[in-house]
């Protein structure tokens, strides 16, 4: 079944940093009959102080420590420079400097055994796990990270395992920023992964829906609008599918043509909430009643008016 | 068929009310609540749940006359396998709303989910706003009346029943419906596969119209026409006659 949420604050510097974790955890604790198997968000929009931050994720085989050293060796070795690495058991959070490419940088950092990355972004992080709303918070914290908009999903696997490797949000390796949460089934990903593999593209798990999120990462690395975009992969992609996409600076939405999958939308002049249920949208609107369905073959995107934030290095 | 149809539809049941109460939904798990919907049901009051918050199945399986009303939105499956309830929303529902009723009414004010009225084998569904995907999926009797526009696939499957749409219609309407008639006041985004328009006959819209009116449609909210779609019968393979009526025709 699965269930996904997301959230955009639409104005100006005068509402960035909301409250966007605290609304993604309630808005997800409510959906979790719609799957427990695992859950995570991606917050954007966030002031990291750093170039980057890489979310990653250590097996213990070795001793997790064994497994950070080789992904700090690793950064250090194309000139990045470690700022701060936050701890959350198996998971870490890395602020890091680096002017490079960012393909080489992920590559590099996924050569290292026992090392996974769940995303790298100059603005935004997937914070993912197994568990509820809940469980997440308690171990990751999430609640208190604040931003300008955010996307979020609670699983209930059917196309691959039930894993923190397999969970949404997947990040569309290497493209900063680029997330996405889908709730469906895609049949021809297989077809389409294959294509992307012969391009050189890197996947880092067997889901479907990770595919998805290296379709429109590549598309928007050719300058496309995201609008347009999406709606190309409304006849790209088979299957059912309900997904949403989060960019550095907006969130995009797509309903394929069967209209398979439930999905509704509360938007304010303000605000915009997502979610596959109004129980979600009630979390965060209690009273107002307004919302509207998208109907099937539908796509709609909404951006963050913030002037760029996002300074190039030019070394 | 539709004027035997017209004439079996109830109007919107007065339930024997004495005095009303209400139930805060906050407070109760879906099975505590819809317990003490159904002892309040049986004491014959009018019920109002508070606090809805769109959560799924309230008020399933209410099989008496009994009057209710929900103060905000609900989820999936409101006042599913409900016979005689009198019904009403005050926001939104979610999938499946009055999934298989077989009499009695509601009546949403905003708009309902994908798939409202699925199954339904009779009584009526009044939806003031708009309605998702498969209004009336597999309708079996009854009468679905949506004020504002319907989304794809309405009627699909259809097998008995009268959908009224005031509105347009979205595409693949009346797609492999059997028997039974959608009529669209607005637009078809297109037909369906095996369905057909025909043009109403004068005494259907006569009927129509003192069925809207009825229901307290304004006369200068009622489209001017209505198209009608039903079965081409080019893929008809159903026989519409429920076991009872089989069994008459036999002796």
């Amino acid at each position: 079944m699965c269930g996904i949420a997301a959230i955009l604050y639409k104005t100006g510097e005068s509402t960035r940093s909301q409250a966007v974790g605290l609304q993604l955890r309630e808005m997800l604790y409510s959906m979790r009959h719609r799957g427990v198997d695992s859950t995570g968000v991606n917050i954007a929009g966030q002031h990291f102080g750093t170039d980057y931050v890489v979310r990653v994720v250590v097996s213990e085989d070795q001793g997790a420590s064994h497994a950070i050293e080789g992904v700090r060796n690793a950064i250090a070795a194309l000139g990045g420079s470690v700022v701060f690495i936050n701890d959350f058991g198996r998971f870490r959070r890395i602020g890091l400097n680096y002017s490079g490419d960012l393909g080489k940088l992920s590559d590099s950092i996924l050569s290292v055994k026992g090392a996974e990355i769940h995303s790298i972004g100059r603005s935004s992080e997937v914070i993912k796990d197994v568990g509820d709303a809940y469980e997440l918070d308690k171990k990751h914290h999430f609640s208190k990270v604040n931003g300008t908009h955010g996307l979020g999903h609670v699983r209930l696997a059917t196309e691959s395992q039930v894993d923190i490797t397999h969970s949404h949000p997947f990040w569309a390796y290497p493209f900063p920023d680029i997330t996405v949460v889908h709730n469906g089934q895609l049949t021809n990903y297989h077809k389409l992964k294959r294509e992307f593999q012969q391009r050189g593209f890197r996947f880092q798990t067997h889901n479907d829906s990770e595919v998805i999120a290296v379709y429109i990462a590549d598309k928007l690395s050719r300058r496309r609008k995201l609008g347009d975009v999406l709606e190309e992969s409304l006849d790209d992609l088979d299957g059912t599918f309900t997904y949403v996409v989060s960019t550095d600076s907006g969130i995009g939405m797509a309903k394929d043509r069967w209209s398979a999958k439930p999905f509704v939308i509360l938007e304010t002049d303000e605000i915009v909430g997502v979610a596959s249920e109004e129980v979600a949208l009630r979390r965060i609107f209690p009273d107002d009643v307004r919302r509207v369905e998208p109907q099937e073959h539908e796509v709609l995107t909404w951006n963050v008016s913030l002037a760029p934030r996002i300074k190039v290095r030019l070394n | 068929m539709t004027k035997r149809l017209a004439g079996n539809v109830p109007k919107a049941l007065s339930a024997p009310v004495s005095q009303g109460y209400s139930i805060d939904a906050r407070k109760l798990t879906t099975r505590l609540l819809n317990a003490s919907i159904k002892s309040g049901v049986s004491k014959g009051r009018h019920i109002t749940i508070l606090n809805p918050d769109a959560r799924h199945n309230l008020a399933v399986g209410i099989v008496k006359r009994c009057s209710l009303s929900f103060a905000g939105s609900v989820g999936y499956y409101c006042c599913a396998f409900c016979d005689g309830i009198s019904a009403t929303i005050e926001g939104n529902s979610g999938w499946g709303l009055g999934d298989n009723l077989m009499s009695g009414s509601i009546v949403i004010r905003q708009d309902a989910g994908a798939s409202v009225g699925a199954s339904m084998r009779g009584g009526q569904i009044l939806v003031w706003g708009n309605a998702g995907a498969r209004a009336g999926i597999s309708m079996k009797g009854g009468t679905l009346v949506i004020a504002g526009n319907s989304g794809f696939l309405t009627g699909f499957m259809m097998q008995r029943g009268r959908i009224i749409v005031m509105g347009g219609v979205g595409d693949a309407a009346g797609d492999s419906m059997y028997e039974g008639i959608v009529y669209v006041g607005g637009e078809i985004g297109s037909l369906g596969v095996d369905a057909k328009t025909e043009s109403a006959t004068r005494s259907e819209e006569v009927e129509l119209r003192a069925f809207l009116k009825a229901l307290k449609f304004r006369d200068d909210i009622l489209p001017r026409r209505f198209k009608k779609i039903v079965s081409a019968k080019r893929l008809y393979q159903y026989d519409s006659l429920e076991p009872l009526e089989r069994e008459r025709l036999v002796i």
